[in-house]
């Protein structure tokens, strides 16, 4: 897979795993896989509820304390979407291999460590919510999540939909947004200068990517023809990546 | 089975009320990846698709995965880890809670006659309890007759393959070849496979058990079986790899 700027998806590319995902979006490309639920250790057992194991590994290096920062932050948010109460005891695995990040054409990476910031998280997170629908963890709702950059460039605001890492650099403030499949706000995290006005300006933009709505006719989707509408259809695309993944597991029925 | 309706959906989504089945007598049952929130809502937990059977008054969700999560009265493929005292723990799937096996848990076993199971053994056998708290527990017997019903340790010359879960459950269905999709092991022993002899033990937890005398044909029946689940063969395609596979292996 070569990285894409409109989002495509792959399920099931690793067969070991219980469940896997390939996704590429806005210059980035993660594959995720997800085990679970399986024996948790001693010590992450909880006796009501499962433990969701995030580790996010950079795609050149090892991970540091920007990867645990990331893990934490998804860590959070996926236990919240994951019905974690049907398995006491046991551990939800997710881990998240980051292939390719774009690069900044105006700065010259000296190292080979990639440059994480939380432009990426979007990729992470959507990787993760495609892995575990492959894995049929059950889960309250689904869940999208976009970036969002503010800029102002000659006295004009702007508001970019994944940004490009030369725009996040000369963005004011960064914000990545994810919501539920019942269009509540899941994740909020921000970077910058930004007041409060613009986040409002950004948690709308983020929504029109993220919840569009679509009418249920006949069993088919059907996606409203939005004019106004910018950036991608995340919950379209996740839908129709899972429905071909399903027809395919479903064949012989 | 009379069923109608087949949609996608995908976890979290609002079911329409009128694709909920309803009936006088039976009270709604549901299945798999299906989960009640009280007073009335029925929410999808997985992506796959939801099917409704009006006569029984049942629904579920279809999917396939990998992970078998043990549910009571499932028939399962289970490897004996170690024995105890009372009772010998067994891997159902690799990574998980490991299930107790009762020693007397089998047909006419007393304590001076049981089955001596060595680590490692396999034995086919139904799940007789499975909560989310406790960790499972199998049985080979039938508990109300004392009769076995097929179930027991297996002997015998073969090897285990690993199969997704629907596969399994595919491969547990009785249907004929025709309207199945799936007729791979009627062709290894048909024409297309020149007559293979063996025998299988499917279980639900995704492990299918291939005995046979040669060793060859126990290693042709599970690559078919693997690469029948694995690639999603059509009738066609499962017969050309049963050609091949014969053809290669002479």
């Amino acid at each position: 897979m070569t990285a894409t700027t409109v989002p495509e998806a792959a399920t099931g590319v690793l067969p070991r795993a219980d469940g896997s995902a390939k996704y590429s979006h806005a210059g980035y490309i993660v594959t995720g896989s997800v085990n679970g639920p399986i024996e948790a250790q001693r010590r992450d057992e909880h006796p009501y509820e499962a433990h969701v194991d995030v580790i996010v590994r950079p795609a050149a290096g090892i991970g540091g304390t920007r990867e645990r920062h990331l893990e934490s932050i998804l860590q959070s948010s996926l236990a919240q979407i994951i019905l974690v109460k049907n398995f006491p005891r046991s551990l939800i695995q997710i881990v998240l291999q980051i292939e390719h990040s774009p690069e900044n054409d105006y700065v010259n990476t000296k190292l080979v460590q990639a440059n994480l910031n939380i432009s990426i998280m979007p990729a992470l997170f959507q990787t993760s919510v495609l892995a575990l629908l492959s894995a049929g963890v059950p889960m309250k709702a689904i869940a999208t999540a976009t970036a969002v950059a503010l800029s102002h460039q000659n006295g004009t605001k702007q508001t970019i939909v994944d940004p490009s890492p030369r725009e996040v650099e000369t963005a004011q403030s960064v914000h990545v947004l994810a919501f539920t499949s019942h269009d509540e706000l899941l994740l909020a995290e921000s970077e910058g200068h930004f007041t409060v006005n613009e986040w409002d300006d950004v948690y709308e933009t983020a929504r029109k990517v993220c919840c569009r709505p679509t009418t249920q006719k006949e069993g088919i989707a059907m996606v409203l023809d939005d004019e106004d509408a910018s950036g991608p259809d995340m919950r379209h695309f996740v839908r129709s990546t899972m429905e071909s993944k399903v027809a395919t597991d479903l064949h012989w029925k | 089975m009379a069923t109608t309706e087949r949609l996608f959906v995908l976890p979290g989504e609002t079911i329409d009320p009128s694709l909920i089945p309803t009936h006088k007598k039976h009270p709604l049952r549901l299945g798999p990846g299906l989960r009640h929130i009280p007073p009335s809502d029925i929410v999808p937990t997985v992506a796959g698709q939801l099917i409704t059977n009006p006569l029984k008054n049942s629904m579920w969700v279809e999917y396939n995965s990998h992970r078998y999560i043990p549910s009571q009265g499932d028939i399962i493929l289970a490897q004996i880890l170690r024995s105890t005292t009372d009772f010998y723990l067994c891997s159902i799937s690799p990574y998980s809670a490991p299930a107790t096996l009762p020693h007397l848990a089998f047909e006419a076993a007393t304590k001076k006659t049981r089955p001596q199971l060595a680590p490692g053994s396999l034995v086919y056998a139904r799940v007789s309890l499975a909560n989310r708290h406790m960790d499972p527990e199998v049985e080979c017997v039938n508990p109300s007759t004392g009769k076995a019903d097929g179930l027991g340790p297996i002997t015998g010359n073969g090897c285990v393959f690993d199969v997704s879960l629907g596969f399994a459950r595919r491969l547990l269905m009785a249907r004929n070849r025709e309207d199945g999709g799936v007729g791979v092991l009627e062709m290894l022993g048909g024409e297309e496979g020149g007559g293979l002899a063996f025998e299988t033990a499917v279980g639900r937890n995704g492990k299918v058990w291939v005995g046979s005398e040669s060793a060859r044909t126990v290693v042709i029946v599970g690559r078919a079986l693997q690469e029948t689940d694995r690639g999603a063969l059509g009738m066609e395609e499962q017969r050309r790899l049963v050609k091949r596979l014969v053809k290669g292996m002479r």
